[in-house]
């Protein structure tokens, strides 16, 4: 731990930090650009500069590349560097197109700040500026090579961080650019953060193009609601429109990027079809009339049918307060515990996640600093993207990454993929029953700090208590070997946190007849929940239908009663990532229409309204809370659900944007079953996978996303659909338990033996991911249409 | 002596008086008589155009910025030919107190003063202006600069196109 003198102040760091972390310590902001927290040093940019007076190398030093020493003596405020810096601010502007009016970057450049800082103002060169031409990215990223300054940034974010291949630096000394080899769409799925990276205005968000200027933007630390993992970012919302999304910092969770399905998947709140009325029908209602309506009618019918009449249904969307509330609401009219999900598969996973691993959890700050990290039934890229570039940084340390999954999936980094069935995978993980399996437990036992991915969605409960048992056989008294459990939403640890232990299917209740109503908060059983058309001839039966939620979703069109609740962006909440962060979100904005929607394109309306329009909708715990009268403060709300629920840390210890902490551990365990189903002669097994973009209903009802979504297919083994006689191409008919599709057939190497695979998205939205093990037939033929 | 002094401070307010009674007055009949004010007086806002006659302004949100009173709101759009300009830009002109701090800080000129004062009446909507009436046919105070020739993105000339540039390099030649 040496101590050096800065600026006339001492400080003790650290062994290997650099001058320039050292003086951010002591709160001294050196000028920099090729610096990046993430990302390290490379002396590209001069900027840092800073003069050694006591050190093995003195005179003036670039501090992002010297490391510290005992009894350095470092000054960044003498004249030498100051008139460098100066200097090299100056021939950093000597191409620079001076555009800053109609850049995005404006107001928010490292350029601006960092050439008004150094004190550069008046150009004195004369000669010539170097121009470039531009390329087209793609919908996603605009570039303005102009700008560039040469830092190198973007390029090690994309390429070395992200590990994105189709983007670099071309060209030689003045002429370095940074781009693609030719125009097109940048591939990887982590593209957008170059527009964080990039210290200028290079590259900028295309969805963002000409918005706002950062200080007219509404901003919040918040949670990124689109998978498990729970990113930190900052949305940032103006004239009530959600405009942009970007990554914050949490270096627990996600570190200092966030994925373009988080980044650009965020205009699901200004989704142009968004109910923001409470409705009966076709009658407009008042927030309140519709609540008062709600409670009457849920009242009268537990009186005439008994408490079995209505059932409350939670989500994973909707956040720890919300599913709380509806637990109590429903001891207080006296129906039965609500049920937090209405996919009952991925809910025993989450409640496995969040009672028998929760003593060996990992976090994805773990997964990048393990030497060995085995994926069971994951697709990073499509489930969790974030966890595919912490894989990266785990290889990139030496670290080895096994996958086995009967999907053929692609990471940003090198590993080693076995094709598996699930079947084979549950073989797999009960350990003496493969071959495979000894030679896991060896490589498991030998690591340092082996980490565990098992994929809710595709193990199940049952497999996931596999992993535990495993993960147990694999620690020693050193160390313990951790589990990432990877969940269905948002919020599914947390759901599975409250609703220990009994919880039974929604379809089955449904169809038993006894249900008169349900009360769906921020839920759509018919998209989010296996055998939807088997939820649509149930619902039919109810006698009143209630929806609460802030998506245009399918179940609105069933739907008797429909109250508008807020959208994450729009209220406040917690929650509960599949490692069990408990994470705080604020409000960005208030909910109401866009200015861009009232004005129609043009100026906002000339009229004087006491409330904005559209401003109708409420978080769904406020009018939980409404329902059930007592109206108290969020803090004094969260108070009584960490006495109820004694698992969840002390709210007062959580800063919205810090690092957060892990509930603590449980003491129960769930009492989950398991039994596997024989598979029938001939079939294949089914497995459905969410796709990359649009299986989550957010990034479903954002328009920026549109261009990734992708076609549906069954993708199958070559041998498989050779002995089937198919060929890829072809239009072929699947027959699942949940009746019969018709989807183009892609045959893929990759894929293992004995499974078909589909995804579930907007293009095939009708099997959902996650269902208990399910077998199908494929044959040719079929519809064409 | 009190008594000199009274009489000496006697006399020449009559002196001031009678001076002034073969004055021309200063008082102008307005409104039958428009006062003639300076060039450089601070009053009713307007939106320029640039020698080529196309908006100056291109919604850069800089005027709005430096608002104390924040009195200006617009939105940008991007044109077809590249140019950024306002879809809608409002000035209220009940809240503005003409301190003339947007038109300082206006990097293409756009944003001007004019000598016009007369801004009252008894419907406040009317004196929030829109983009409508902001915009003028003419470039105001300075008949010469035009924002997109002196920065390079390649908008009123092909880039690499403007003074002091060089063309568009090649960045897959090899030659030193």
């Amino acid at each position: 731990m040496p101590t050096l003198t800065i600026d006339n102040q001492q400080v003790t760091v650290e062994d290997g930090t650099t001058v320039l972390e050292a003086a951010e310590q002591l709160g001294i902001v050196i000028p920099h650009f090729c610096y990046h927290k993430a990302l390290g040093a490379v002396g590209a940019c001069r900027m840092c500069a800073v003069t050694v007076h006591e050190g093995t190398f003195k005179g003036l030093k670039m501090s992002c590349l010297i490391k510290v020493e005992e009894g350095m003596v470092v000054t960044t405020d003498d004249a030498k560097s100051v008139v460098f810096r100066e200097r090299v601010s100056e021939w950093l502007m000597l191409n620079h197109p001076h555009d800053c009016p109609v850049c995005d970057e404006g107001g928010e450049c490292q350029l601006q700040e960092m050439t008004i800082a150094s004190g550069h103002g008046v150009r004195r060169y004369e000669g010539q500026k170097r121009t470039y031409n531009n390329q087209q990215l793609g919908p996603f990223i605009a570039q303005e090579m102009n700008r560039c300054i040469q830092c190198y940034r973007c390029v090690r974010t994309y390429k070395d961080y992200c590990g994105g291949k189709d983007f670099g630096v071309m060209g030689s000394r003045n002429r370095v650019f940074f781009g693609r080899f030719k125009d097109g769409p940048l591939e990887s799925d982590f593209s957008g953060n170059i527009v964080d990276a990039c210290p200028t205005g290079v590259f900028t968000d295309k969805t963002f193009r000409f918005k706002s200027r950062f200080w007219d933007l509404q901003e919040a630390p918040s949670i990124c609601p689109h998978c498990s993992l729970g990113c930190s970012t900052v949305p940032a919302g103006r004239y009530g429109e959600l405009q942009r999304v970007r990554s914050s910092v949490n270096e627990k969770v996600n570190g200092f990027f966030i994925c373009d399905r988080g980044r650009f998947g965020s205009s699901y709140a200004n989704h142009p079809e968004r109910p923001r009325q409470a409705s009966r029908g076709q009658w407009k209602l008042t927030r309140d009339e519709a609540l008062v309506q709600l409670d009457s009618k849920v009242r009268e019918l537990i009186r005439q049918h008994g408490p079995e009449a209505v059932l409350l249904l939670g989500s994973n969307r909707a956040s720890l307060e919300t599913n709380w509330m509806l637990q109590r609401w429903a001891e207080k009219i006296g129906c039965r515990a609500p049920l937090l999900s209405a996919h009952l598969p991925r809910h025993l996973a989450a409640q496995v996640a969040a009672f028998d691993l929760a003593d060996r959890l990992a976090s994805l700050e773990k997964i990048r600093q393990s030497d060995l990290v085995v994926l069971l039934g994951v697709d990073p890229l499509a489930e969790a993207p974030m966890l595919a570039v912490a894989l990266r940084q785990a290889v990139k340390k030496g670290g080895q990454v096994l996958a086995y999954d009967p999907r053929s999936i692609e990471l940003p980094c090198v590993f080693e993929q076995q094709s598996m069935s699930p079947l084979q995978l549950l073989e797999l993980l009960d350990q003496d029953k493969s071959p495979e399996s000894g030679r896991l437990l060896d490589l498991l036992k030998k690591a340092e700090s082996p980490v565990l991915v098992p994929g809710g969605d595709l193990l199940g409960a049952g497999g996931l208590l596999r992993v535990q048992k495993l993960a147990v056989v694999a620690s020693n008294q050193t160390r313990s070997c951790l589990v990432h459990p990877v969940l269905a939403g948002p919020n599914s640890f947390g759901c599975g946190l409250l609703s220990l232990p009994e919880q039974d299917d929604l379809l089955t209740q449904l169809e038993s007849g006894r249900i008169k109503m349900l009360v769906c908060v921020e839920t759509d059983p018919l998209l989010e929940a296996p055998n939807g058309e088997r939820f649509a001839k149930a619902l039919s039966r109810l006698e009143e239908l209630a929806v609460l939620d802030y998506l245009p979703t399918l179940i609105s069109a069933h739907t008797k009663l429909f109250i508008p609740t807020s959208a994450p962006v729009e209220a406040a909440g917690t929650f509960v990532n599949n490692e069990g962060r408990q994470q705080l979100f604020v409000p960005v904005m208030e909910p109401r229409l866009p200015i861009a929607v009232t004005g129609s394109g043009s100026h906002p309306p000339r009229e004087f309204l006491p409330e904005a329009p559209g401003s109708d909708p409420r978080p769904a715990w406020q009018l939980l809370q409404q329902l059930l009268g007592e109206e108290v403060e969020l803090a004094q709300l969260r108070e009584r659900m960490k006495t109820a629920v004694p698992r969840l840390i002390d709210f007062d210890k959580l800063q919205p944007g810090g690092v957060f902490c892990r509930v603590s551990d449980a003491d129960e365990r769930s009492c989950y079953a398991d039994e596997i189903s024989a598979q029938p002669a001939g079939s294949l097994q089914l497995v459905v996978s969410p796709a990359r973009y649009g299986s989550d209903l957010l990034s479903r009802f954002s328009e920026k996303l549109k261009p990734r979504f992708t076609d549906a297919c069954l993708q199958l083994h070559p041998q498989d659909a050779a002995e089937r006689g198919l060929d890829d191409g072809m239009k072929v008919a699947l027959k699942t338990d949940c009746g019969e599709y018709y989807l183009t057939l892609r045959c893929v190497e990759g894929v293992a033996t004995g499974c078909a695979v589909v995804e579930n998205g907007p293009a095939f939205p009708q099997l959902v991911p996650g269902g208990k093990l399910g077998f199908c037939q494929v044959a040719a033929g079929g519809r064409h249409d | 002596m009190p008594l000199l002094r009274d009489i000496k401070g006697f006399f020449p307010p009559f002196w001031i008086t009678l001076r002034n009674m073969f004055r021309k007055p200063v008082t102008v009949q307005y409104p039958e008589q428009k006062p003639e004010l300076p060039e450089r007086y601070r009053a009713r806002l307007v939106l320029t155009r640039d020698p080529d006659g196309e908006e100056r302004c291109v919604a850069c949100h800089l005027c709005s910025g430096a608002c104390p009173v924040d009195c200006i709101s617009m939105q940008a759009a991007e044109a077809d030919n590249g140019r950024r300009y306002a879809a809608w830009f409002r000035i209220n002109f009940t809240r503005c107190i003409f301190c003339g701090l947007c038109t300082e800080a206006c990097p293409t000129l756009a944003i001007q003063v004019t000598s016009d004062f007369e801004l009252s009446g008894r419907d406040p909507l009317k004196l929030v202006y829109e983009k409508e009436d902001l915009l003028v046919d003419h470039c105001g105070k300075n008949v010469e600069y035009s924002f997109y020739r002196q920065t390079g993105i390649g908008v009123a000339a092909p880039r690499g196109g403007n003074p002091n540039e060089s063309a568009p390099v090649d960045v897959k030649d090899l030659l030193p």
